[in-house]
């Protein structure tokens, strides 16, 4: 029964360690997005389109918005000059709102500077900073960073102020990878020269890809007449038309992604830096990294563990016991059930050989002493059947056992 | 005019003396990175070797039921040495094997140590009540006879009692917990935050009594848990939202991965707005009447112990690092109330699921001595504070050594101070064989909480990050506008009167010689004219 009853326990732990196995596959559990526009003012419109472009992508593949970190000077949507108020387009076609649904962003105006967004990275603030405005991630977070502006050689300007080096950005992931802040990093970065821009990281299992090469702009994909100015820049703009046909199921990988941009296409170089991630971008999912896709593990496994083992001895019964005022105490400490106790199939491994042995002396009380005595009883009775040498070997042992 | 030259020197000087003595110190001392002094070597030391100081040791009161054995203590101490030695260990531990003391182990502490209770039987066995932290030995004449019940009490605790600790604490445990982790449980957080949802797909009016079943059930739970975690509730209701559950109305037959591609848990997973700093999340789900008619065909109703008339049955999964979801089969009724027998079960699954989430319990035979796994994680998740302080120390150390630009203020090294002080206070009581009660469990796993905060507000110190991207050559772009011109004027100011000062002499001996010379030829003049009154007059400018 006791042999019976333990092997189903163990086979339940095997069966819901299986059941277990593809969560415990997933490399990471969590998502996270951070999304920077850097410039400001009307006319670079297209800049805001750009990153609200990944966060439409984001957002419709799961990571929700307490999860990505967006940063924009968010001045075109209710900008004088711009004849559709509350909306931004990526197309002359008007066919997507990008600023329809409700955008939250976390950093606004001449709050996008360098200093917030290497202190978001390295997660440095004072204690006053809310944790809406924090990347909280950790050792299982795959985080995509989406970057676009006005940059050139090794840098990229915030809203004409100041600007952020690619040492910058390379030492903030170095400091993330430090303290465990991410599993894996997905660069995007949409500027002219913008290859230049992840060329100094060195931090493990980052992913990058850029618009444009060195001494390269990146070109914006066509102007709308009523708005203006340029709606979107080409890379972007095929990036997010990419990834419109992308569900939380897809299969597609990053490869695709990456072999979909032409030089037709984007009119500039795209670049693509792997030798410091693990993974080859074929075998990397979009939703990797783009969506949030959660495990789900079904857990009637346990319930059937439980009922193996014993239904009584729940958590809660515990807690009620122990901590609760309705349901009468009941103490189970003197209560041993019989089922429970576990018979030792033990192993010597000459343990036993190697160390001295117990000598168990002493005065037998009350009864003991008669169970001691009728023990002895049986041992001398013994004596007459056994061979006279483990006879002798049990006696002196019991006489050292019992010594009155 | 004498007066005047020397008076423009002294300013001069003066001026100069100040640009020198007070202005380039101050300039200097405001404009230099403020980097305190860490214990460098002290923290090499100690990530080189974790646990060089450390060597837990747990005391285990043995009580034997009916023989007495006076020195049974000393044997099983040597049989679990022996065990305890006989697997190389990555953070040193042992057992403390003492006599059972009546006088320590009654009234309030009577449940706090563990004890081992020796009770004669038909065979060799053991038992672990669920409630305490006893281990109950069972032996039989034979095995006193062979003496061998020092070893089984020995393989029972080592084994079976403190498995957990037997499993961690060995170097092979540690790496295979290293290689593979558990993505299912968040990290270890002092500080934990429940959100308990009602989910309609619908929008039609419901309600439940989630108040008075969290205070009958979840109440005690959350103070048996008290000592590990702290934590905090909110409920709310939320309409219009099955998760997205309805596109698998017409679905028998899904998978984990149809379910993980369909759950929809953006509006749920708001960790952020509580303050602590993880969130774990029961939602219970019911789909919409409009959606899903035939309700979720998919669920098979093993979840609810009884079908009540305000929900039928109900599956549970669990989320890795999220919380757990029940979802039900069929959509809720108009004005429905979910009464407590229906929340009840839910609440013994999410108790149960939350071990799980919390890394309380790996298998199921965790779960079945809980008192003992319980009292096993305050002191692996001691160990572990330890060594992710020490890690993030590490970590700060390379950093600050990475960065020279970085400042390090003053409050770092505080707490970097604090906290190698508090870890040292927490290896001295870990090392005492004398403590081992709850009472300083308890207690070692507040200190070492308050260490990991120690360590990581050192670490994430927001003064640590402004001149990273802040090169020389900014500062000298900075400040050359501004110092550039005084230090032009001081300095040419003072060549100028320096070489004034130079040239005076040689002008006074050029203008003396030029007056001898004038006088000279006056003289030779007047002598000439024979001017007697002009002599007294030239006798008197020559004087």
């Amino acid at each position: 029964m006791r042999c019976s009853m333990r092997s189903i326990a163990v086979a339940v732990v095997a069966l819901w360690c299986a059941v277990l196995y593809p969560a415990v596959s997933a490399e990471h559990t969590n998502n996270w997005a951070v999304l920077v526009s850097t410039s400001r003012f009307w006319f670079n419109y297209r800049h805001m389109a750009n990153v609200l472009s990944m966060y439409r992508t984001v957002k419709r593949l799961g990571i929700p918005d307490s999860q990505i970190i967006l940063m924009l000077s968010d001045d075109v949507a209710c900008n004088s000059r711009n004849l559709f108020p509350g909306s931004v387009f990526n197309n002359k076609d008007h066919a997507i709102d990008l600023y329809g649904e409700s955008v939250e962003v976390d950093y606004r105006g001449y709050e996008v500077t360098v200093e917030n967004f290497i202190r978001l990275l390295t997660d440095r603030w004072s204690e006053d900073q809310p944790k809406s405005k924090r990347l909280l991630t950790d050792e299982n977070s795959n985080i995509f960073i989406y970057m676009t502006g006005h940059g050139g050689d090794d840098f990229l300007k915030f809203q004409d102020a100041d600007e952020i080096a690619s040492e910058d950005i390379a030492d903030a992931f170095a400091q993330m990878h430090e303290k465990k802040r991410y599993n894996e990093i997905f660069f995007m970065v949409d500027t002219c020269q913008a290859n230049t821009m992840f060329s100094k990281f060195y931090s493990p299992n980052v992913l990058a890809v850029g618009s444009s090469e060195l001494d390269e702009s990146s070109y914006s994909h066509h102007s709308d007449v009523e708005i203006g100015v340029a709606v979107i820049d080409r890379f972007t703009y095929y990036t997010l038309e990419f990834m419109e046909s992308i569900q939380k199921n897809s299969t597609l990988t990053l490869q695709d992604l990456f072999d979909s941009y032409t030089f037709e296409k984007v009119h500039s170089h795209t670049g693509v830096r792997t030798d410091l991630y693990e993974r080859v971008p074929r075998d990397v999912l979009i939703t990797d990294f783009f969506g949030n896709v959660q495990n789900v593990v079904p857990d009637t496994t346990q319930d059937q563990a439980d009922q193996q083992l014993d239904t009584h001895n729940s958590i809660l019964e515990l807690a009620l016991d122990k901590y609760g005022t309705e349901i009468p105490h009941q103490d189970n400490t003197t209560t041993h059930h019989n089922d429970q106790k576990i018979k030792l199939t033990h192993s010597l491994n000459g343990a036993l050989a190697e160390a001295p042995r117990a000598t168990a002396t002493g005065k037998l009380p009350g009864l003991a002493t008669s169970i001691g005595v009728s023990l002895l009883l049986l041992l001398l009775l013994a004596t007459l059947t056994i061979p006279c040498q483990r006879v002798q070997q049990s006696v002196a042992q019991c006489n050292q056992l019992f010594n009155y | 005019m004498s007066s005047n030259a020397t008076l423009r020197r002294c300013v001069v000087f003066l001026f100069a003396a100040v640009y020198l003595l007070v202005g380039v110190p101050l300039w200097y001392k405001l404009t230099t990175i403020y980097r305190a002094q860490l214990p460098m070597d002290y923290i090499k030391s100690l990530h080189e070797n974790r646990f060089q100081d450390v060597h837990m040791t747990i005391p285990v009161y043995i009580k034997s039921n009916l023989y007495r054995f006076p020195d049974i203590h000393d044997a099983v101490q040597i049989q679990v040495n022996h065990l305890l030695n006989s697997k190389r260990q990555y953070v040193p531990w042992s057992l403390q094997i003492l006599p059972y003391d009546e006088q320590l182990l009654s009234g309030e502490q009577k449940d706090a140590y563990h004890v081992v209770e020796l009770d004669l039987d038909d065979f060799v066995g053991y038992y672990l009540p669920y409630d305490t932290k006893r281990t109950v030995v069972y032996f039989d004449d034979p095995s006193v006879v062979a003496n061998d019940l020092p070893f089984f009490v020995a393989q029972t605790l080592i084994e079976h009692t403190f498995a957990l600790e037997w499993d961690h604490l060995s170097h092979q445990g540690h790496q295979a917990a290293k290689r593979n982790g558990n993505s299912i449980s968040i990290n270890y957080s002092p500080n934990v935050h429940l959100s308990i949802s009602l989910l309609n797909g619908d929008g039609t009016p419901v309600a439940w009594e989630i108040s008075e079943t969290l205070v009958k059930y979840f109440t005690p739970f959350r103070e048996m848990l008290s000592p590990i975690v702290n934590f905090t509730v909110d409920t709310s209701i939320v309409f219009h939202n099955d998760l997205n559950l309805h596109t698998l109305s017409n679905s028998t037959d899904v998978t984990w991965q149809d379910l993980a591609h369909v759950i929809d848990l953006s509006e749920l997973s708001s960790s952020v707005y509580y303050s602590e700093q993880n969130a774990l999340n029961l939602a219970i789900v019911f789909p919409s009447a409009k959606l899903s008619p035939q309700g979720l065909p998919f669920i098979n109703g093993t979840g609810g112990q009884e079908t009540t008339a305000a929900g039928d049955n109900w599956d549970s999964f669990i989320v890795p690092q999220w919380g757990v979801l029940i979802v039900n089969k069929d959509p809720l009724e108009e004005n429905t109330k979910l009464k407590e027998s229906y929340l009840s079960p839910i609440m013994y699954k999410f108790a149960k699921d939350i071990f799980q989430l919390l890394g309380l319990a790996d298998t199921v035979e965790d779960l079945s001595s809980l008192v003992i796994t319980m009292d096993s994680f305050k002191r692996l998740t001691i160990l572990q504070n330890m060594d992710n302080a020490v890690e993030t120390l590490w970590s700060l150390l390379k950093l600050t050594e990475s960065f020279e630009q970085m400042s390090i203020p003053l409050e770092v090294r505080n707490n970097v101070t604090e906290a190698l002080d508090l870890r040292l206070a927490i290896v001295d009581d870990l090392n005492n064989p004398e403590l081992g009660s709850d009472a300083v469990w308890d207690d070692l796993l507040l200190k070492s909480n308050r260490l990991v905060q120690l360590c990581e507000s050192s670490f994430f110190h927001g003064e640590m990050v402004q001149q990273n991207f802040f090169p020389q050559e900014h500062k000298v772009a900075v400040y050359l506008p501004l110092l550039g011109p005084i230090t032009v004027v001081i300095f040419i100011g003072l060549v100028a009167n320096l070489k004034e000062s130079n040239a005076k002499p040689e002008d006074q001996n050029k203008e003396l010689t030029k007056n001898e010379e004038e006088e000279k030829r006056a003289l030779q003049e007047a002598e000439g004219l024979h001017a007697v009154d002009g002599e007294d007059e030239i006798v008197e400018s020559t004087e």
